[in-house]
């Protein structure tokens, strides 16, 4: 009997002591009363908690940018946190953490995107890309809501293109918070105009150039007012219009060596820069006669044709007149084809031999048809010198002459 | 009288017309060396800009498959390096609540929102200190010019400390997923959108790592000629060999080795001490004895924004040495309790939580272990640490009943005396200290209580030392002198009457 009651006596202890701990729990836990937890961005986030004995806890929240402390507000017999504007605006994740002493009570709440575009951001590069369909650029749009957010997964962008008669329109789909869409090239080269448009938000017009392609094998031409190698008149080369392999002209500017190959071997270069496919380039005449042998080059990607030109000699024959105890020499005249005077600037060579040993080479260049030559007495002493006479590829040589 | 006043009056004289003459030639010097200043002409095209490492988390990049154009290296390597910086700065503009650098990394638009946050935390004196302990980025997208990049950084582990009104409120590690969008502008990969797909509270996976074959007998080990600096120039195997010789002899089965923070080069560790200290496992190796290895030494610099620095530190060390046989336990902080006042008792707590999760996850095998100074401090982190250390310099009466209580505290986990002794110096500075004879009885009674108490120990120390750096004990001579002579040999090589005591 004694046994029982004590047995009585022990259970409903242990009966009074649990509910004693069941409501002791409820009066020191608060406890989460809100159970939304998905949000449209922008909206108005308040969490709710039964009231607590310690009196309001703070609240600890961070989203993608940051965290922050959310201080308690008592209404109704609850515990109201507004979450701060600056993060209900920006998507994502936002995890919550009530700073209480003796329970910590924590979740997440998702704040999602609106399908909503105020602006299309929209990036396209590289700006200038090469005819032929194998070369493209890339459009990138990031669609983006009133609040700067990126919009949901797989909202519909249209990329559209405008090339020559062609309009085309692509769905895309966003995806890693962006849309993108490669461009190829056509065959032809020009200007393409893109755009993109998403939930009825167009982004602004960018233009790609297209560009034509590395230049094909072309041909040259020359064009000279004669024949003659006056050592004046200039001889221009001209290219064919130089083409891409889809018949695109290649774009101005595109440079074009000219490699003149003379009759001795000698090479000589000039050069010049498409406008509208075609390079011009010149060169002075020879001043003698000669065969010069051409071929243009675009470096590394095309060349041309090889083409012979001849120049005729101009001056036959020239005179070596002596006076001024034969300290004075002078050349000419010099006849041109027509007889007519050579056009000032040609070069005639004087050498000066005594005793069979180069004493100087002079230089000069004509004037009027003639040249003169003054040897100073106090250089060249009286006595005996050879002398030498070049122009226009012909030499004429004077065996001991004697100055005095 | 007069004369001598006199005198004194002239010395007077003089010495303030020399003190005068003094001033002004140092203040016109002074002001000379200012003027010469400032225009260095090396410094005037910025061509050595070094780059500094401050934020070093770990970092692994997922395999490239991204769409869009094919990544290179170097490109992959400055969207990295900014992207770190971002996230740095971030972390400094949240613990300052100040907005500098956050352009350079944080594109117009972007930058806003994390300027509504300082705005709102410095109105109400909020600041978080944080940092990041591990990223996993995933390479989503590269755009055909280069220009624009898309990353979804996986499990990223962010530590954070919040504060309001300058008082800790909040200590929480999290693991998040962020997907984010770069823009290269001015050669800067910004930030243009971040979106936190997902968090969670961190909990990282501990595995139990078996100690019940572990039995220490050991000793603290530093080289007689060159103690606190074993892996400098002077660093010999043949000293090392010869002394752990003379431990295995003894019956001592275990050494505790430090590795210095600053010495072995903080972040970037040195590869030379590394083979320093490898080789020194080797010699332990040899002699059968085990290593108790013991990181951070000299280090007292908790603060959140180097965790990342001195997790590397960490990592190079337990990378190369985890699979070393002679290798036996971690101990990742020499006496931590004596920062607590100093350095704040929780970021002290915190720094080697994170860090026991650091060298657990590299080390499957090891256990872990923390040197504190006293019984009082050995249970924080019970929990966390396999094996309990803890030192004891203080009255022998009293370390039954401490060892008692530590074990009513803690009574599955192994307990190590991980430094004890006594110093035989009585000499000027100490007039009344122990002898040679007080140090043996000394011995001969704890080796007693670790006996009856089964507790593993580790005895400071095998060597009386010639000197004593600074750093150890401070300049106080009395406090150096008494440092050299905790020895069981002496100066001169003789072992002391405490060496018969060295275990039980």
């Amino acid at each position: 009997m004694q046994f029982k009651r004590t047995y009585i006596f022990v259970l409903g202890l242990v009966l009074l002591s649990s509910f004693a701990v069941v409501q002791n729990s409820k009066t020191t836990n608060p406890v989460l009363i809100t159970t939304q937890t998905d949000y449209k961005v922008g909206n108005t986030i308040i969490l709710e908690f039964t009231l607590s004995e310690q009196k309001t806890p703070l609240l600890y929240c961070s989203n993608s940018y940051g965290s922050t402390l959310v201080s308690a507000e008592i209404k109704n017999n609850s515990l109201h946190y507004k979450i701060p504007n600056n993060i209900t605006k920006k998507i994502g994740v936002v995890n919550w953490k009530l700073l209480n002493d003796k329970a910590t009570l924590s979740g997440k709440l998702n704040i999602n995107p609106k399908a909503e575009v105020a602006t299309m951001e929209t990036y396209i590069g590289p700006p200038s890309i090469e005819a032929g369909g194998t070369d493209y650029t890339m459009l990138v749009v990031i669609p983006t809501d009133s609040l700067d957010n990126p919009v949901p997964s797989n909202t519909l962008v249209n990329a559209k293109f405008q090339f020559l008669n062609s309009e085309e329109k692509e769905a895309v789909f966003t995806k890693n918070l962006i849309a993108y869409r490669n461009i190829n090239s056509k065959r032809e080269s020009g200007r393409m105009l893109v755009s993109s448009e998403s939930l009825g938000t167009n982004s602004k017009e960018f233009t790609i150039n297209v560009a034509a392609a590395i230049p094909t094998d072309f041909t040259i031409s020359a064009k000279r007012p004669h024949e003659y190698s006056d050592g004046n008149q200039i001889t221009t080369f001209s290219t064919s219009v130089i083409k891409d392999k889809q018949n695109n002209v290649v774009s101005d500017g595109t440079f074009v060596t000219f490699f003149i190959t003379t009759k001795n071997e000698t090479i000589l270069k000039t050069t010049g820069t498409t406008i509208e496919g075609v390079a011009q380039a010149k060169m002075i005449h020879p001043d003698y006669a000669d065969t010069w042998s051409i071929k243009a080059y675009v470096d590394g990607m095309a060349e041309s044709n090889n083409i012979v030109l001849s120049y005729k000699q101009v001056i036959e024959d020239f005179e070596v007149a002596f006076s001024n105890n034969n300290r004075t020499i002078t050349v000419g005249p010099l006849q041109s084809f027509m007889q007519q005077m050579i056009p000032d600037g040609l070069h005639v060579k004087l050498t000066i031999y005594k005793d069979n040993e180069l004493i100087d080479t002079i230089i000069k260049t004509s004037f009027k048809g003639y040249v003169n030559y003054n040897l100073k007495p106090a250089i060249y002493k009286n006595d005996d010198y050879s002398f030498s006479i070049e122009t226009a590829g012909l030499k004429k040589e004077i065996k001991t002459k004697k100055l005095w | 009288m007069v004369s001598t006043n006199k005198n004194i009056l002239r010395t007077i004289l003089i010495a303030s017309y020399i003190m005068n003459v003094a001033l002004i030639i140092s203040g016109i010097s002074a002001l000379f060396s200012y003027l010469n200043t400032g225009a260095d002409r090396s410094t005037m095209l910025h061509t050595e800009i070094q780059k500094v490492e401050q934020y070093l988390p770990k970092l692994v990049w997922q395999p490239l498959q991204n769409e869009g154009r094919a990544m290179d290296k170097e490109n992959l390597n400055a969207l990295q390096n900014d992207y770190l910086d971002a996230w740095y700065v971030k972390q400094i503009a949240y613990k300052t609540n100040k907005t500098a650098g956050i352009k350079d990394y944080y594109t117009d638009s972007a930058r806003e929102n994390l300027y509504d946050f300082i705005e709102l935390n410095k109105a109400q004196n909020i600041t978080i200190e944080a940092t990041t302990l591990k990223h996993n980025p995933t390479l989503e997208f590269f755009s055909e010019d280069g220009q624009l990049a898309v990353i979804t950084d996986r499990d990223v582990v962010e530590y954070k400390r919040v504060f309001k009104a300058e008082k800790l409120v909040l200590q929480t590690t999290e693991t998040s997923t962020y997907k984010m969008v770069f823009l290269l502008e001015d050669g800067f990969w910004r930030i243009r959108h971040l979106v936190k797909e997902d968090t969670e509270i961190y909990s990282p996976e501990i595995s139990k790592i078996e100690t019940d074959s572990l039995n220490i007998k050991g000793i603290n080990y530093y080289p007689q000629a060159n103690p606190w600096n074993m892996f400098g120039d002077e660093f010999s195997t043949d000293t090392i060999a010869k002394d752990f010789k003379i431990i295995k002899d003894a019956g001592l089965n275990s050494v505790r080795l430090f590795v210095q923070y600053e010495d072995f080069g903080k972040a970037d560790v040195n590869p030379k001490k590394l083979e320093k200290l490898i080789k020194t496992l080797d010699v332990a190796e040899a002699q059968n004895l085990k290593v108790v290895l013991t990181l951070f030494d000299f280090f007292g610099d908790y603060s959140v924004m180097n965790w990342t620095l001195n997790q590397r530190h960490a990592e190079a060390i337990v990378e190369a040495v985890k699979d070393h046989n002679a290798l036996i336990a971690w101990d990742i902080k020499n006496e931590p309790n004596l920062d607590f006042e100093s350095r704040g008792k929780e970021t002290v707590i915190a720094w080697l939580e994170n860090m026991i999760d650091l060298v657990k996850e590299l080390d499957h095998v090891h256990p872990v272990t923390i040197g504190w100074s006293n019984t009082q401090s050995a249970s924080i982190l019970k929990d966390k640490v396999d094996i309990v250390s803890f030192h004891y310099y203080e009255d022998l009466d009293k370390l039954n009943e401490a060892i008692k209580t530590l074990k009513k505290d803690i009574p599955n986990k192994p307990i190590v005396l991980q430094e004890f002794g006594l110093s035989s110096y009585s000499g000027f500075w100490k007039p009344f200290g122990s002898s040679k004879d007080d140090q043996a009885n000394y011995h001969k009674k704890i080796q007693e209580l670790i006996a009856a108490n089964n507790l593993q120990f580790m005895s400071w120390t095998l060597y009386d030392f010639i000197e004593v750096p600074k750093d150890v004990v401070g300049s106080r001579p009395w406090r150096r002198n008494t440092q050299k002579h905790f020895g069981f040999i002496d100066k001169n090589g003789a072992k002391k009457a405490s060496f018969k005591y060295i275990t039980n």
